[in-house]
């Protein structure tokens, strides 16, 4: 198995990052030296199983369902780096042009 | 460095003032600047822990931690002052609310003091991936404190705290205790509240704690412990009581699992653990040789699992909802979330997250991630048959190697992802586990790792302390 290039850019657009193009064959190595090493785990016979593991508790506890005074320190708007009119702000989707 | 329980005990009953603690945990923090540890902590803020502190003892509270510093690693929120989880995303990030941590250490009289260094978004054995500068080993400056809540390891190790938080994901506390020679435990999964830590990898992530003693860790773990409403995998348990040592270990098995002492381990390493399982038997303990079949699964299963869940919880950071907002070339959302996530993003991050979301991917799940929940099943069981067959407690070295050198292996990740070698599977079965310090090797802490069943984290407290009294910690093994 060997990454290359053009599947590190496409990973990162998956993951909405942005990559320059210089950068990729550096990734496309390292992201190939990770994948490789993790790779050995093909060697898991496949008649080897176990009953799946779950973390924490078997049953998850259910809350109330019920609406309850949040601690905080400021309502949402104060998290928004923009905002007007209690609406957040943010750059239009689609034609470029900004909010 | 006072112990936990006597900080307490003097700031309770008027012997010291939580002002004059403040006073010394101020000129301990500005002396280890070279460390590098801290990311943000204040004077004022301090005294003004201090005098809320002093106005409950007045009050007559019987506070469990009353005036005990303790230092939070810079992803557990707090709500005055910043949480960047050392990543130029979160420059300035002050969050809204409390973690239930936190909120457990101030109600029992803990002064909070300061936000420490660490790997960014947790993800590192070194604590060189910080956007604010790596943290020195406090015995030697070119050395890493391990990761990645090495702020927290220097800054107990260096006597500045007595005690404080970290985070573990796949041995991100028992490493760096093992190397900077403190106490480093990681109780059960879902034993302590997860909310307000910030996610990294879900399924494994553990608010641990550092002491310099069992006990001073302990009593931390004891304080925040507990199911809490505000996180559903917490489990219906009593907070962890600290321990009361017997006097030996008479009655208890314990198990040398034969993959953890590989021929090529550190022969330092090998000489400390060889005098700990020497100084168990005189203890009393019944030593067992076992067998965890799956562990060298563990590494190459961590770095699928967890990367998959961090790929998950970091698509938060997106400039919309969290994260330093970026404009990118065409001014579209996509173009935002792209440009913030590119350049918020360190490089150790960037690539768990492109590895996660590949082995996401449509073709490779299968392959890998699925491959991966069955390889976990597997270290599971494995440490499942042991204590089944009648062993209480498993006893390793944390580490292969004492402290490397900074940027040793920053070149080469699998490299890195190898000092975890130990630590890891642990995490994986969600089991409790704990490093602490069984000697020296040319001047160099080595840990020693005790790892207990489900829910036994008690037993597991009870004996390391019995070890801790009989095993030198600072004496040279070599």
């Amino acid at each position: 198995m060997t990454i290359g290039a053009d599947q590190v850019r496409h990973i990162a657009r998956l993951a909405e990052i942005a990559v320059a193009d210089d950068e990729l064959p550096v990734l496309a190595k390292q992201l190939d030296r990770i994948v490789g090493y993790v790779a050995q785990l093909d060697r898991l016979p496949a008649d080897e199983d176990a009953a799946p593991f779950n973390a924490g508790p078997e049953s998850l506890r259910l809350r109330a369902d019920q609406v309850n005074p949040w601690p905080m320190i400021g309502g949402p708007m104060a998290m928004a780096p923009e905002s007007a009119d209690g609406f957040f702000l943010v750059p239009r989707r689609g034609t470029g042009a900004e909010a | 460095m006072t112990s936990v329980a006597r900080i307490a005990e003097r700031v309770r009953n008027g012997g010291e003032t939580a002002g004059a603690v403040a006073s010394r945990t101020a000129a301990a923090l500005e002396d280890s600047t070279g460390l590098n540890a801290t990311l943000h902590w204040s004077r004022e803020l301090l005294h003004r822990r201090a005098g809320e502190i002093t106005e409950r003892v007045s009050a007559g509270e019987q506070l469990p931690l009353a005036g005990v510093p303790v230092a939070l690693k810079d992803n557990i929120v707090s709500t005055d002052e910043p949480t960047t989880c050392a990543s130029r995303m979160l420059v300035d990030y002050v969050s809204p609310y409390e973690a239930t941590a936190v909120t457990r250490l101030r109600e029992a009289g803990a002064l909070l003091a300061g936000k420490a260094n660490l790997d960014e978004f947790a993800m590192g054995s070194s604590t060189e991936h910080s956007a604010f500068g790596r943290v020195r080993h406090p015995l030697d400056p070119e050395r890493v404190p391990g990761g990645s809540s090495g702020g927290s390891a220097a800054l107990v190790a260096a006597g500045v705290v007595p005690a404080a938080l970290g985070s573990e994901t796949g041995g991100s506390v028992r490493q760096p205790a093992s190397f900077c020679g403190v106490v480093g435990v990681k109780p059960t999964y879902g034993r302590v509240s997860r909310y307000g830590l910030v996610a990294f990898g879900s399924s494994l992530d553990c608010i641990s704690s550092f002491g310099r003693t069992v006990d001073d860790a302990a009593r931390v773990l004891a304080v925040i412990s507990g199911p809490d409403p505000f996180d559903s995998t917490t489990v219906d348990r009593p907070p962890i009581a600290p321990p009361e040592p017997p006097r030996d270990l008479r009655g208890i098995t314990i198990g040398l699992p034969r993959e953890y002492f590989p021929d090529d381990l550190d022969p330092g390493v090998r000489a400390g653990t060889d005098r700990t399982i020497a100084a168990l038997k005189e203890l009393g303990a019944e030593l067992r040789q076992v067998s965890l079949p799956h562990t060298a699964l563990a590494v190459p299963t961590y770095y699928i699992i967890a990367p998959a869940e961090a790929a998950a919880n970091l698509a938060r950071y997106d400039g919309v909802r969290y994260g330093q907002r970026r404009i990118g070339p065409n001014g579209d959302i996509r173009a935002l979330y792209q440009a913030t996530r590119g350049e918020g993003f360190g490089a150790e991050v960037r690539r768990r997250i492109l590895v996660g979301t590949y082995v996401l991917s449509a073709g490779y799940a299968a392959q890998y991630y699925a491959k991966a929940q069955r390889a976990r099943a597997l270290i599971a069981a494995d440490f499942a048959a042991v204590f089944a067959g009648g062993v209480d407690l498993l006893f390793t070295p944390t580490t292969p190697t004492p402290a490397f050198r900074a940027g040793e292996k920053t070149d080469d990740p699998v490299a890195m992802y190898l000092a975890d070698i130990f630590v890891s599977p642990a995490s994986l079965a969600g089991l409790p586990a704990m490093s602490l310090p069984i000697g020296r090797s040319d001047g160099l802490p080595i840990g020693g790792q005790l790892i207990a069943p489900m829910f036994h984290d008690e037993q597991m407290l009870a004996a390391a302390a019995v070890l801790e009294r009989a095993v030198p910690a600072v004496e040279e093994v070599r």
